[in-house]
């Protein structure tokens, strides 16, 4: 009895003790050092950044840090980011990481792990709560080799978003379920070039479009993948990844002509002018097809997780997470920190999901009122539920490997290269790139 | 009037600045295309690489892909810049219509003012397949809609028609410049031995026009060489590689794929390219006019 009463006095203590420092952490006071430090953000002109924007007063309140930002174009934020890091300029506190940049950010020792931050008592909201974050997500975006280097914050799942009016009078009272639906019994009813009216609009522009958008998209629900995860063999000719190439090149006759010259907006606005039947896009374009401002289809937007295909969804994956970087000083370190733990926090998901950005928090989205509000994060949340976390690799080799595919990827849709000599001639550069990387010989440990 | 002492001194910030901004930077690219130099895979190292950058480029078919579409680049755009140039300067280079010829001048000047990327913007725009200027001509005509950025063969083609839209003023206003040069009697004394304007274009004022044009030939292959912001932004290289001029080709491998080994190979063999092209313009034109 006696040795039940002293260990349950021992328990009751440290609970006691426990919620003692809980009590004693805050924001305000975990901030008291870096008061009046100034830190600064990458941003990207894109919804999920001006929700930050509207949020950020009340953190520089709370804390006397000042946040500023840079807006950097995406398709030139890695080459900014890695001329800083190469120049150890510590230009940028908090680092946005692409999904597919983890990889070569992280095995660099570009980042400081988030361990450092999140044991450090003084500094770590006791609500931090690494678990209520998407598992995929925190997984994908932020974490590398068993480590976390950033906390997922602008988050997107691939969704098919379609004209329920155009479907509807075509005689379709759903979406289709699955890619080959789409292709034999929707794209033919929905299509009248004569009219400029088209099924389907891929977003296939030279570039990250092409590799991510458009060549893996195609690749996946076909039973495809550009390597095969356990040797790392480039895997294009596999059956699986030749249907879901041959697939895109099927569905091509019902998207519009040019459509290698597609990149995301023109797909979207080709779809909230009414185009353009059905996109499959990233659920961060939600906002644009809902503003009357931007779209004529506000009424008749209906969005869903993507079709099918016979190895089952495999949706696209992408989005980004904040990172502090491993060469500012100490303090700022510390104050980004303390920036990306508020911007991502479980309390302040709901603000942020309000202002028009998209938390990577479990709970907010169990919320009926979100729900009910934002009707996109329902097919989003079941496509994390069931996502495909190495949906690219995320190696450092990524960027070289994606270069190849917008190139040769343009030209198979064009019909400049066919899809089988086309992916051979991929699987050559690819072998070239990872064997030159040192991953077959056993050099470096195979991540993706 | 001053020492030879006090002139260099005057002298020094000019050569200076350069060494600064031009020869520093040539003998770093130099330097680091001889040698690995992956930024991004700082594993590798930096070492010497015994020319195996310039092996990869010579030997590489998309280099040469992309070096024979900048040649057919120029072959495209030089010649109708310079009719067209030359055509205006001869118009404005009239002595009737004083207030056009003004306003004509400062008209020539607006798009050589323009930022490339703007220009690649309003071409985005221009050859749109929805909404573009281009489409509507082509609908006057009662042709279908053409994706003119979307169609490899024609992608390049509109690209050169944003180029030359903002070039042709260059050849215009520095043949100009030339043509007012050409000396007022010997056209007078030319003027009473033939009647015809084209012996006193070929024989009076062509060799006065000769340096001019010599110069901005170089100065054009040279920038289309080197020519990115346009590209970039009205198609970023693609359809495919249908518009991946060497430039872009170059900036991909220096800063996508960041071997900035093979990329400085590269730039250091375009340099050659254009050296060779300049010393050939020279040649041709500029003896002509000796």
């Amino acid at each position: 009895m006696r040795l039940w009463r002293f260990l349950a006095t021992l328990g009751l203590t440290a609970w006691f003790a426990g919620v003692a420092t809980a009590q004693q952490w805050s924001l305000a006071e975990a901030a008291k050092p870096y008061a009046g430090t100034t830190i600064k953000a990458i941003f990207l002109d894109r919804p999920g950044y001006k929700a930050a924007a509207k949020l950020i007063p009340e953190f520089e309140k709370i804390t006397g840090i000042k946040v500023t930002n840079e807006v950097i174009p995406y398709e030139n934020t890695r080459e900014k980011i890695v001329l800083d890091m190469t120049a150890q300029g510590g230009d940028y506190d908090v680092v946005l990481v692409d999904v597919v940049w983890i990889g070569e950010f992280a095995s660099n020792g570009w980042l400081v792990p988030m361990e450092k931050f999140y044991n450090d008592p003084k500094l770590a909201d006791p609500a931090l709560n690494l678990k209520g974050f998407f598992p995929i997500l925190l997984d994908s975006f932020g974490t590398w080799d068993k480590k976390i280097y950033g906390l997922p914050f602008d988050n997107y799942a691939g969704l098919l978003f379609y004209n329920k009016c155009m479907l509807e009078k075509a005689g379709f009272k759903r979406p289709p379920a699955t890619w080959d639906e789409l292709l034999k019994v929707y794209a033919p009813k929905l299509t009248d070039p004569k009219q400029g009216i088209y099924a389907f609009a891929l977003q296939s522009r030279r570039g990250e479009t092409q590799s991510a958008d458009s060549f893996m998209r195609m690749l996946w629900p076909f039973g495809g993948s550009l390597i095969d995860p356990k040797t790392f063999e480039p895997n294009l000719l596999s059956p699986g990844s030749q249907k879901g190439l041959q697939f895109r090149q099927d569905l091509m006759k019902y998207m519009p002509p040019g459509i290698v010259d597609y990149d995301h907006n023109e797909a979207v606005n080709a779809l909230a002018q009414g185009k353009v039947a059905m996109i499959t896009e990233w659920s961060a374009f939600n906002g644009t097809l809902t503003d009357p401002k931007s779209s004529k289809i506000v009424n008749c937007l209906g969005v869903s997780t993507e079709p099918a295909g016979p190895a089952g969804i495999k949706g696209a994956l992408g989005g980004f997470s904040y990172g502090v970087n491993a060469y500012s000083p100490p303090e700022r370190q510390a104050a980004a920190w303390l920036f990306i733990q508020w911007i991502t926090s479980e309390a302040k998901a709901k603000d942020y999901i309000r202002a028009g950005g998209v938390s990577a928090r479990m709970s907010a989205y169990k919320d009926p009122a979100i729900q009910k509000a934002y009707p996109f994060t329902v097919p989003m949340v079941k496509a994390w539920e069931q996502g495909n976390p190495i949906f690219r690799p995320r190696f450092p080799e990524w960027p070289a490997i994606s270069e190849i595919i917008a190139q040769i990827g343009t030209e198979m849709m064009l019909g400049k290269v066919s899809v089988k000599d086309g992916a051979a001639q991929i699987n050559a550069k690819v072998k070239e790139i990872l064997s030159k990387a040192g991953y077959y010989d056993g050099k470096k440990p195979k991540l993706q | 009037m001053w020492s030879t002492r006090t002139r260099n001194w005057f002298l020094a910030p000019t050569v200076l600045t350069l060494l600064v901004i031009g020869i520093f930077p040539l003998l770093f690219a130099l330097n680091i295309s001889l040698r690995q130099y992956q930024i991004t895979n700082p594993g590798l190292g930096f070492g010497w690489n015994n020319f195996a950058n310039y092996v990869t480029v010579l030997s590489d078919s998309y280099f040469w892909g992309s070096l024979g579409r900048t040649f057919f680049f120029l072959a495209l755009t030089l010649p109708v810049q310079f009719i067209l140039g030359l055509l205006i300067a001869l118009i404005l280079h009239r002595q009737e219509w004083p207030f056009l010829r003004a306003v004509a001048r400062v008209a020539l000047v607006i798009p050589l003012a323009t930022t490339p990327a703007v220009v690649g913007l309003i071409g985005r725009l221009m050859f749109d397949s929805d909404f573009g200027l281009a489409n509507w001509i082509v609908t006057l005509f009662g042709a279908g809609k053409i994706s003119f950025l979307g169609d490899p063969n024609l992608a390049l083609f509109s690209l050169a028609v944003m180029d030359t839209w903002q070039w042709t003023p260059f050849f215009a206003l520095v043949l100009l410049a030339s043509l007012t040069a050409v000396p007022q009697d010997a056209v007078e004394a030319a003027t009473l031995e033939t009647t015809r304007r084209w012996d006193l274009f070929r024989y009076v004022e062509w060799p006065y026009l000769l340096p001019g044009l010599t110069a901005v030939l170089i100065l054009r292959t040279a920038d289309t060489m080197k020519l990115f912001d346009l590209i970039f932004v009205m198609t970023r290289g693609g359809p495919g590689t249908a518009t991946e001029l060497i430039s872009v080709y170059t900036q991909r491998i220096g800063f996508r794929v960041f071997d900035q080994g093979v990329a400085a190979a590269m730039a250091i063999l375009s340099l050659i390219v254009t050296i060779i092209l300049a010393r050939w313009y020279i040649r041709i034109f500029y003896r002509e006019a000796e």
